[in-house]
């Protein structure tokens, strides 16, 4: 059996990127997609901790994390289809109206 | 003692009030613009003025109702003899001029407006007479002066009109604001001296009049004097005396029966009841008696001088009022010298003055309405046209000229109209008075010669007015029998009240102040009052040409006019030219627009005072405040770039934070292991 350490640091590793992504990227499904990584990164950590200490609470909050990915995606992207039709593309720097 | 007048006297205030709201509210849609509601409610005033005044008279108490305000300050009423006779006159003569009005605006479209100001105009001179303390008293004051604003400016299309109105404001204004220094003054030493000692005392409020003249000697003598000369200004701004009295002149601009209510009932006799009211307190004060006397006597020559070479009708009864007025302020300052007694000369003047004095308005007021001029110049054989205005205003000149017979005397009253009885009474007196003070006889003189001037231009007027030949085409008419009804009564009173009250009245006001007590504070101010039989004792009886001398200068002011204005025997031209000097200073009023408007008010206040103040305003008050917000605009708009809008700046920004969060906890917990 895999030391914890090594799912932690492929883990770590995702959500970086998702990170990265975040911060950087322009498209809004690009960016929904990063949030992803970000969240399955946390549900890699959630299931290596339960299969460490041999309890299965971890698994379940897994599951519930995935229910509520799909949910979020599921508003993400409908948000991102009515900021498609009012400005006929997703680029995220176009939608700066609420500055000074 | 329960009786009846006690519990109604505060009508006396209420229903003029209850007047003007019913009058602004609904004049429009009633008869005459709803001018009988003010007459109706003051001639209840005028009915309840004279049950108060019979009750008084009947059992010699003042009626006094107090409730408390808040803290150490009352509302209430307080009626003694002297504030009586004040309803008595306010009350009534304020009726004949509502009566009168009813004829004379008839043609006026604002007349509800008109109404309603004059009814409330006629209340808050009735709450100055009522008032028990002297905030109280203020607060009344000060609504005759907006009253009189609003009045003087009534024809407020008119730019002279609204100047005038904005003139009476702001001068009597500078009076006002001497007053409430004094009432400020006054109420740090009460609230200093006084308090401690009627602390226990219950309903004991400190700015009650009745408070206030008990307590008179725990007051420092020299606080004292400050106090009742800010009052005197606040009386000389108000009764037009000098340096305040140019606005009174201008007041002519509003209806002439505002002019009436002005100059008789209301306004001007307010600064005179000042001083009387607050006799006590002057009393203790004698150099203050004393600046209200030369005041007073200065006012009267140098205001019948400007009488002399106004064309205005209604400004040569201007100028008559603050010289009749300046007479009155000259009856109280004899206070030094006889004490209470002072008060009753001024206030038998007074009243007889207002009847008077509105007689000649309202006559006035009678030939421009059916002339349709003010100028003297463009009048002249009216009196076949208007027989009762004539008639009238020649008894009401009469009264003001002061013709009467010396020496004789019927009961102790002495015969003649009631300016005889009452003016040539304070020129008597007040001969003794400066005789005893400093043997001179100046005082003497400005009195006589101040009497001659005035009948020279009442007569004047009347000559140029009613006889001769009409110097340009118009169509006079007798005024309606409202007017000359109205015209009837009033010089009546003027012919014949002074004789028959002369001596009731004075010993009925005389019982105003408890003469034990007057004098007890006039030792306060290191003086002593004395009695004016005894004065007559210590003066030597005068000789019979100071009681003959104001009669003759009276006649003699008469046939001058008669010679000059009427027979034309000498002719005005020659004297009244600009080559002359004498004419020319006085008929520029002595230079007091150029001193006044043009050296003090352009040149020093406005050049000076507020062109500086204006400069410290706008430079550096303001240069300070547009400095600290400029700083604050100046750093938000560097820092407001910030506010990107863009979400994923946001999203950096957090993570640089919360990294930077975890390097700060990273460090802490690897200095705490070392």
């Amino acid at each position: 059996m895999l030391p914890i350490s090594y799912f932690l640091i492929v883990s770590a590793i995702v959500f970086c990127i998702g990170v990265y992504g975040v911060m950087t990227l322009r498209s809004g499904i690009m960016i929904m997609m990063c949030v992803e990584l970000m969240i399955n990164s946390a549900n890699v950590n959630l299931v290596a901790f339960s299969s460490h200490f041999g309890q299965i609470n971890g698994q379940v909050f897994a599951l519930f994390c995935i229910a509520l990915a799909a949910a979020e995606a599921a508003i993400g992207f409908a948000i991102l289809m009515s900021i498609f039709r009012s400005n006929k593309n997703i680029n995220i720097d176009n939608l700066n109206i609420l500055r000074w | 003692m329960v009786n009846d007048v006690t519990n109604i006297a505060y009508l006396i205030v209420a229903l003029p009030v209850l007047a003007f709201v019913l009058t602004l509210a609904f004049g429009k849609k009633l008869p005459s613009g709803g001018g009988y509601i003010p007459i109706l409610a003051i001639a209840l005033s005028c009915i309840i003025s004279i049950m108060a005044f019979l009750q008084i008279r009947e059992t010699g108490m003042p009626i006094e109702i107090s409730s408390h305000w808040f803290a150490v300050l009352n509302v209430g009423i307080f009626i003694d003899p002297l504030a009586s006779v004040m309803l008595l006159m306010v009350s009534f003569v304020s009726l004949l001029i509502h009566i009168y009005a009813i004829g004379y605006m008839a043609h006026d479209p604002a007349k509800p407006r008109y109404f309603a100001e004059t009814a409330l105009f006629t209340a808050a001179m009735l709450g100055v007479v009522l008032a028990d303390n002297i905030l109280q008293f203020f607060v009344a004051w000060e609504i005759v002066g907006l009253c009189s604003y609003l009045l003087i400016g009534f024809w407020n299309h008119k730019p002279t009109a609204a100047a005038a109105g904005k003139k009476a404001f702001l001068t009597t204004r500078v009076g006002d604001v001497l007053f409430m220094a004094g009432i400020v003054i006054l109420f740090f030493n009460m609230r200093e001296h006084v308090l401690p000692h009627i602390s226990g005392q219950e309903e004991v409020y400190l700015l009650q009049f009745k408070t206030i003249f008990e307590n008179i000697a725990l007051i420092p003598s020299q606080q004292l004097t400050l106090i009742t000369l800010l009052f005197f200004g606040g009386a000389v701004g108000k009764s037009g005396q000098f340096p305040l009295h140019v606005w009174l002149p201008d007041a002519m601009e509003g209806p002439t029966t505002v002019s009436a209510l002005i100059h008789a009932a209301t306004m001007v006799t307010a600064g005179v009841y000042l001083v009387a009211r607050t006799f006590p307190m002057f009393i203790a004060a004698p150099d203050s008696l004393m600046v209200v006397a030369y005041v007073g006597g200065f006012t009267a020559l140098f205001a019948s001088t400007m009488g002399l070479v106004m064309n205005d009708i209604k400004r040569v009864l201007a100028f008559s009022t603050i010289s009749q007025l300046g007479y009155m302020m000259l009856a109280l300052g004899m206070g030094a010298v006889i004490g209470a007694e002072a008060v009753g000369f001024a206030m038998f003047h007074l009243i007889n003055h207002a009847f008077f004095k509105a007689c000649l308005f309202l006559c006035a007021g009678s030939v421009i309405h059916s002339t349709g001029t003010n100028d003297l110049r463009e009048m002249g054989g009216l009196f076949s046209k208007m027989k009762i205005t004539g008639i009238t205003m020649l008894f009401a000149s009469l009264a003001l000229a002061g013709i009467g017979i010396p020496f004789l005397k019927i009961l102790d009253t002495p015969i003649g109209t009631s300016g005889f009885v009452s003016k040539d009474a304070i020129i008597v007196e007040g001969t003794y008075v400066f005789a005893h003070l400093s043997h001179n006889w100046i005082p003497f003189a400005f009195g006589v010669i101040a009497a001659l001037l005035t009948a020279i231009y009442t007569f004047r007027l009347w000559f140029m007015a009613f006889t001769g030949k009409p110097r340009q085409e118009r169509h006079p008419h007798e005024s309606p029998f409202t007017m000359t009804g109205v015209l009837s009564v009033l010089a009546a009173f003027a012919m014949v009240f002074g004789m028959l009250t002369f001596l009731p009245f004075l010993e009925f006001v005389g019982h105003t102040y408890d003469h034990e007590e007057i004098h007890h504070l006039a030792v306060l101010g290191e003086n002593t009052i004395i009695d004016h039989h005894e004065l007559h004792h210590i003066v030597g009886e005068a000789s019979p040409i100071i009681f003959l001398l104001p009669v003759v200068v009276g006649v003699g002011g008469l046939l001058l006019s008669w010679v000059i204005y009427n027979r034309r025997w000498i002719s005005v031209a020659s004297i009244g030219n600009w080559k002359n000097p004498i004419f020319a200073v006085i008929a520029r009023r002595y230079y007091q627009h150029e001193i006044f408007i043009e050296l003090i008010a352009l040149k020093f206040t406005y050049g000076v005072l507020a062109l500086s103040a204006e400069f410290i305003d706008r430079r550096i008050v303001d240069g300070i405040i547009d400095g600290i917000s400029d700083f604050v605009v100046g750093a938000a708009d560097i820092v407001k770039k910030v506010q990107s809008g863009v979400v994923q700046n946001y999203a950096t920004a957090t993570v640089a934070g919360v990294a930077l969060l975890g390097l700060i906890l990273t460090f802490l917990s690897i200095t705490e292991v070392i």
